[in-house]
């Protein structure tokens, strides 16, 4: 007789190697039967590519696998399927013009010669969405129904597989401090039920909350692995950073002077649908002030800052900045009235990702007579100008300027953008998700560049997701839900939780009498 | 008006069936640009294999016996090899963009020039001019099915339906109708279609499934491949008097328009393959539609140049792609080769 | 990071590599191709196909048959000079092709460009009397007009995918068409069409009828006997502004941002639609120039009646830009290849028993190998050892490159 094994799954001593370098050595993660284990570790740890190694993506040069003590080969997902190991991505796996339950059966369908059979399978699905409280629409689309629901089709799929081992990839980062509150139940609920499940996070409030143990990667090493219980956010961070990290930006109170940009009443209709995206909106930001638009993904703030920056049309509304009427003119005259911008998406608007980085840098400016003469571009003068800012802004690439952007790490896009935009020099900042796919230490030195360029006298408008990096960062904070500012908090009076209530739309200013 | 519907049907037919093999490989993920040059192919592969069986003497008994039963399995055997051939071909646009994760506009570009040119170099070889005809006869006598053929005299008057849709008419058209149809069905409800449609929207998450996406998409360029080589000789059969000289005149790329104005959709496809088969049916006829049969020529007599009526199907396209492409939906993985690494 | 790229790892080698490595299997297919068809072909013998595959490689320098029926080679101006001639078109739509795939559009527009400058060239050079207007204005105004006619049908397709984001290759496939049958309609009501040579149907007069021709440039005196004119040179002084404009000037920098990354162009304030639309037309005034330099040569006669096909020159302009990887200076050695390619063709239909469309077989199978030519040219720096070599950033980190490729797939 064999007594059971302690652990379901373990990976011992995994070394996995790319050309150049070891994004995992000796890695090893044992994960036991109805726990909840968090895999933490900063962007580059070796935290992807160890799940990939454990869903048979790739074959690991050293080391093996084990479930239930005995070893196993995993040769690609398939095996990992057979295996009961199944995964919510952070990117959700879901086909959008599906509907629920077909996304949910994909792979695994029922069928009479051929034909697919659905009965039985949405009866096993209500029945799982019973057990765990996963409510969601089978008949609805994907694309029609919101990314909480979305992440809960993601677990039915495992569930319907009767997958035993569950990991869930960074899943709170597009939910709503309310939605997160949720899914950390729906884990508990889930290991309780004897499902083992593997968080895989960098946010240490989660995992605090959430988590039995903690195993953490640093640089593609095993740094360690401890039981929640006896740790604290502090040592955490200090383990996944490598030295004690300031969780907090050092900064004055701000002194607003002038005011830089006012909006009054702007409007933006809505390209997916026929009600407005953003609905009368007025506010003012100064110099020498950070003001943030905080709010859930897709309340408006993208067609806000769209509207703001000339990408899209406003359908009412006025914008001044540095005291001219900027509403009807269009992107560049804008930008030249004093705006500069870190776009949210710096694959679509950020970069040419098949210029090189000099290329880039230019890539507002080029038209300046520092860069050109009658037409020509000036090489030489655009050559030293990147060198000067990947120089200052510690922009890291494999060739310098002559990089192509494509083969920089997302981290250093970023980087370059936000040298290229704060270097500007202009009156109006505006950051959208500045520190979006940044690894701690790159973080912390974006918000001391934002606090810098406040302390010099710019207005910064930022609108982040980010709770900690909107209670951490600003002076002033606007929640925008669907489309209306719902209300102005002082950063030092509020609350997270406030601020969560604010944002998911429980709770407004103005309306508060009416509600209570 | 029977005339009308014949006419239309047989500039439809084609046009449905290599926009559904479109379908199917951009469903599955694969932009299909060379429905052209495969058309052309199949066209090719399809009279050449008549005019080959003719020579062997296969079925010269049958066609003096008049057993016209024995001709009309004699046009499914040929759609098949134009089908099969058809579909031999679209593996290169496969193993191309699939395998070598080639750029798929230049790689179907490719295929469209080098069907007519391979094309044209044979059929000069073989027949010492531009154009391959059958060996003897042509498509009405051996494949054309009539009324006499259901014991009608030859000058008995049939009923509209009767007239329309079984005199002078072509089998082909109608085992066109039931592959689309069938294959509508296969699209959307079995197992294997479920799978390819998901791997022409998130092959990601197909992938993450366990779903072979290789093999879907080489799945759904072949079938694509066999659709487009037997249009081809259908339109070859039905428009051209079962001949094939490197061409069939851009009716692969209306195809692609009817594809995307029908939205990936059968049942949108198969309506607007209707419309563009009836401007095609007016370019090719419009001296001898009477649409009312009182007859009076009314496109002939307004007057128009022919080159107007000509021009019209690639205007109308042009026009309607104008007013529709904002509301339709591709396949959101189309033309994006599917790399394992990039999750 | 070493200072100096080895000359095998230097991305330009390969491309050079590749795009030879490209001819080199496009020529051998074609030989297979011929080889295979003497074989099964019973009135064909063996030696038949021998000589096929030598005119398939060496057509440009072949000079016939002796008297004992050997076929011979050797340098011939004629063909030389007749090479050149043909080049110049071809080099032209080449660069039609390339500029707007630098701009990311796939212009398989420059048949219907091509006709429409056609169409203007031979109006304008045709229809003022030389005897009033001096004939070098003529031929000015002629270049000019079909120039200006070629860019006005690239805009076409430009327009409709700037405002109505339509796929610029339909939309080039339809404008195509449209103009084989607006430019037979408009020859078709002419009085242009050649009534004076009676052997000839369907054709329009040559423009030396009128007595427009392009000056030889004293290129006849070294290639006498052939076809050439200063053409030629025009189209090479063209390829040198277009890879000056694109490389050079913040104007090709707009152009191109705008083709590599539209948003991100928008976004930097560049006129997104304005840049979409200009890219088409410079394409369809190079395919307009195309025509035109033809046509003026006052030796070439246009069949008019087009309306069932395209010019083929046209879509020679795909491999020609293909094979230059787009480079506007390596088209013009593209395009003299692809015409001595022709050449070769019609040799094999003069001297043996094969056709001049094995040459269009090679081109589909030049244009086949370009689709994947980066494949190519990875296996040619040797990195092809999967999954490092397949992705461009082989040296970044793998963690933030699975990061990067997350992104992207938003």
């Amino acid at each position: 007789m064999e007594q059971t094994p302690e652990y379901v799954i373990e990976m011992l001593h995994i070394t996995k190697e790319f050309p150049g370098i070891k994004a995992n050595d000796d890695i090893t993660l044992q994960l036991k039967k109805g726990e909840i284990h968090a895999l933490l570790g900063e962007n580059g740890a070796g935290k992807s590519t160890l799940m990939s190694v454990l869903f048979g993506l790739y074959q690991p040069e050293q080391g093996e696998i084990r479930k239930n003590g005995k070893p196993v080969k995993i040769e690609s997902p398939n095996d990992a399927t057979a295996l009961h190991i199944g995964m919510v991505h952070q990117h959700f796996k879901l086909i959008e013009v599906f509907t629920v339950l077909d996304n949910i059966i994909l792979g695994a369908e029922d069928t009479k010669m051929g034909f697919l059979q659905k009965k039985d399978a949405r009866a096993k699905v209500k029945a799982l969405s019973e057990q765990y409280g996963l409510h969601v629409d089978l008949d609805a689309k994907v694309e029609d129904i919101t990314v909480g629901m979305q992440q809960r089709t993601e677990i039915l799929k495992m569930l319907y597989r009767d997958n035993e081992i569950l990991i869930f990839d960074e899943p709170t980062a597009v939910l709503t401090p309310q939605e997160i509150e949720e899914l950390m139940q729906i884990m508990k609920n889930l290991a309780a039920e004897g499902k083992s499940i593997l968080f895989i996070s960098h946010k240490l409030n989660e995992i605090m909350e959430v988590s039995d143990r903690v195993t953490v990667l640093r640089k593609g090493k095993y740094v360690g692995t401890i039981d929640t219980a006896s740790t604290t956010k502090e040592e955490l961070s200090r383990m996944m950073v490598g030295r004690p990290v300031q969780l907090v930006v050092d900064k004055d109170p701000a002194q607003p002077k002038e005011a830089v940009l006012t909006v009054e009443g702007l409007t933006v209709p809505s390209k997916i649908h026929k009600n407005d995206a953003v609905k009368n909106v007025s506010f003012t930001a100064h110099a020498g002030e950070i003001v943030c638009i905080a709010g859930i993904d897709g309340n408006g703030q993208t067609e806000f800052v769209h509207a703001l920056t000339g990408l899209e049309k406003a359908s009412a509304g006025k914008i001044e900045l540095c005291g001219r009427d900027i509403t009807h003119l269009p992107i560049r005259a804008r930008s030249q009235t004093g705006m500069s911008h870190i776009p949210e998406d710096r694959h679509k608007h950020g970069l040419v990702l098949d210029f090189t980085l000099e290329q880039n840098m230019v890539l507002q400016r080029y038209y300046e007579p520092q860069f050109q003469s009658h037409g020509f571009i000036r090489f030489g003068a655009v050559r030293s100008y990147a060198e000067k800012l990947i120089e200052q802004y510690d922009v890291r690439s494999g060739q310098g300027p002559v990089t192509v952007a494509r083969s920089m790490s997302g981290g250093n896009q970023q980087k370059a953008i936000v040298a290229r935009e704060i270097d500007r020099d202009l009156p109006l900042i505006v950051a959208v998700q500045p520190t979006r796919g940044l690894d701690v230490g790159a973080i912390e030195s974006v918000h001391k560049q934002l606090v810098a360029q406040r302390d010099e006298g710019k207005a910064v408008l930022l609108v982040s997701l980010e709770l900690d990096e909107v209670m951490n960062l600003s002076d002033r904070i606007l929640v925008m839900y669907e489309g209306e500012i719902v209300g102005e908090l002082d950063p030092k009076k509020t609350t997270v939780e406030e601020l969560g209530l604010y944002m998911a739309g429980a709770k407004r200013q103005g309306k508060e009498r009416e509600s209570a | 008006m029977s005339f009308l519907i014949r006419q239309t049907l047989i500039y439809a037919v084609p046009l449905m069936i290599v926009a559904l093999a479109g379908v199917f490989a951009e469903r599955s993920g694969i932009i299909n640009l060379a429905l052209e040059g495969i058309m052309i192919f199949g066209a090719f592969i399809g009279v050449l294999f008549v005019r080959l069986v003719q020579q062997w003497g296969w079925f010269n008994v049958a066609k003096e016996m008049n057993n016209w039963v024995a001709l009309q399995g004699f046009l499914l055997l040929t759609m098949v090899v134009a089908a099969i051939l058809g579909a031999v071909f679209s593996l290169l646009l496969a193993f191309a963009a699939i395998n070598l994760k080639a750029d798929q506009t230049i790689g179907g570009t490719a295929l469209n020039l080098m069907a007519p040119a391979l094309v044209l170099f044979l059929i000069r070889l073989i027949a010492n001019q531009n154009t391959l005809q059958m060996a003897t006869g042509d498509a009405s006598s051996w494949f054309m099915i009539k009324k006499t053929m259901f014991g009608f005299d030859k000058k008995a008057k049939l009923g509209f339906f009767a007239s329309t849709f079984l005199d002078k008419v072509y089998l082909t058209t109608y085992v066109c109708i039931i592959l689309f149809i069938i294959l509508s069905i296969i699209l959307y409800k079995t197992r294997f279609g479920l799978r390819l449609r998901s791997c022409g929207e998130n092959p990601q998450a197909a992938d993450s499934l366990g779903i072979n996406v290789r093999k879907m998409r080489y799945a759904g360029v072949t079938i694509s491949g066999a659709l487009a080589g037997m249009g081809g000789f259908v339109y070859a059969l039905t428009t051209t008097n079962c001949s094939s000289n490197g061409d069939v005149a851009g009716f692969g790329f209306l195809a692609l328009a009817v594809m995307i104005f029908g939205n990936w959709k059968p049942l949108n496809i198969a309506g607007a393959a209707l419309l563009f088969g009836l401007f095609k049916c007016i370019a090719a006829a419009y001296a001898s539609i009477d649409i009312n049969g009182d007859g009076v020529f009314l496109l002939a007599n307004i007057g128009l140049n022919a080159n107007f009526y000509r021009l019209l199907p690639y205007l109308i396209t042009l026009l309607v792609l104008a007013f529709t492409s904002k509301n339709s939906r591709a396949p959101k993985a189309e033309g994006i080769p599917y790399d394992k690494g990039q999750r | 990071m070493k200072e100096k790229t080895p000359l095998m790892q230097r991305d330009g080698t390969r491309s050079v590599l590749a795009s030879l490595l490209s001819i080199l299997i496009g020529l051998v297919a074609g030989a297979v191709v011929v080889f295979l068809v003497g074989l099964f072909n019973k009135s064909m013998s063996l030696k038949t196909a021998w000589e096929g595959i030598q005119l398939i490689f060496l057509g440009i320098i072949s000079t016939g048959r002796n008297a004992a029926g050997e076929l011979t080679f050797g340098f011939n101006p004629v063909t030389f000079g007749n090479m050149l001639f043909r080049a110049t078109p071809l080099i032209l739509t080449g660069l039609s092709v390339a500029v707007a795939y630098k701009t990311g559009l796939f212009n398989i527009g420059a048949p219907g460009q091509y006709l429409a400058g056609t169409a203007a060239t031979l109006f304008i050079a045709l229809e003022i009397p030389s005897s009033v207007v001096p004939a070098w204005v003529i031929w000015i105004l002629a270049f000019l007009g079909g120039m200006a006619a070629g860019a006005l049908w690239g805009a076409v397709p430009g327009f409709v995918k700037a405002f109505l984001n339509i796929n610029e290759v339909l939309a080039c496939i339809m404008t195509n068409w449209i103009a084989a049958n607006l430019v037979t309609w408009a020859f078709d009501v002419s009085n242009l069409k050649n009534t004076v040579e009676n052997t000839k149907t369907a054709y329009i007069y040559k423009t030396s009828f009128n007595g427009v021709q392009t000056p030889k440039m004293f290129l006849d005196k070294i290639f006498p006997g052939s076809q050439i004119n200063g053409g030629i040179l025009i189209a090479i002084a063209l390829a040198i502004l277009m890879y000056i404009i694109f490389t050079k000037t913040t104007f090709g920098y707009e152009l191109k941002a705008c083709g590599a990354n539209r948003h991100a162009a928008k976004y930097a304030g560049i006129k997104d639609k304005r840049s979409i639309i200009l890219s088409m037309a410079i394409a369809g005034a190079m395919s307009g120039a195309a025509a035109s330099l033809y046509y003026l040569a006052g030796n070439t006669e246009f069949f008019w009646s087009t309306y069932q096909s395209l010019p083929a020159t046209g879509f020679n302009g795909i491999p020609v830009a293909l094979l230059a990887v787009c480079n506007p200076i390596a088209v013009i050695f593209t395009g003299m290849f692809m015409s001595m390619l022709d050449i070769s063709g019609l040799q094999l239909t003069n001297l043996t028993a094969y056709n001049e469309y094995i040459t269009d077989v090679i081109i589909s199978v030049i244009v086949y190998l370009s689709a994947f030519s980066l494949v190519i040219k990875l296996w040619l720096g040797g990195k092809a050892k999967k999954k490092a070599g397949a992705k461009p950033d082989a040296n970044a980190e793998p963690a933030p490159k699975a990061d990067a490729g997350k992104e992207a797939g938003k």
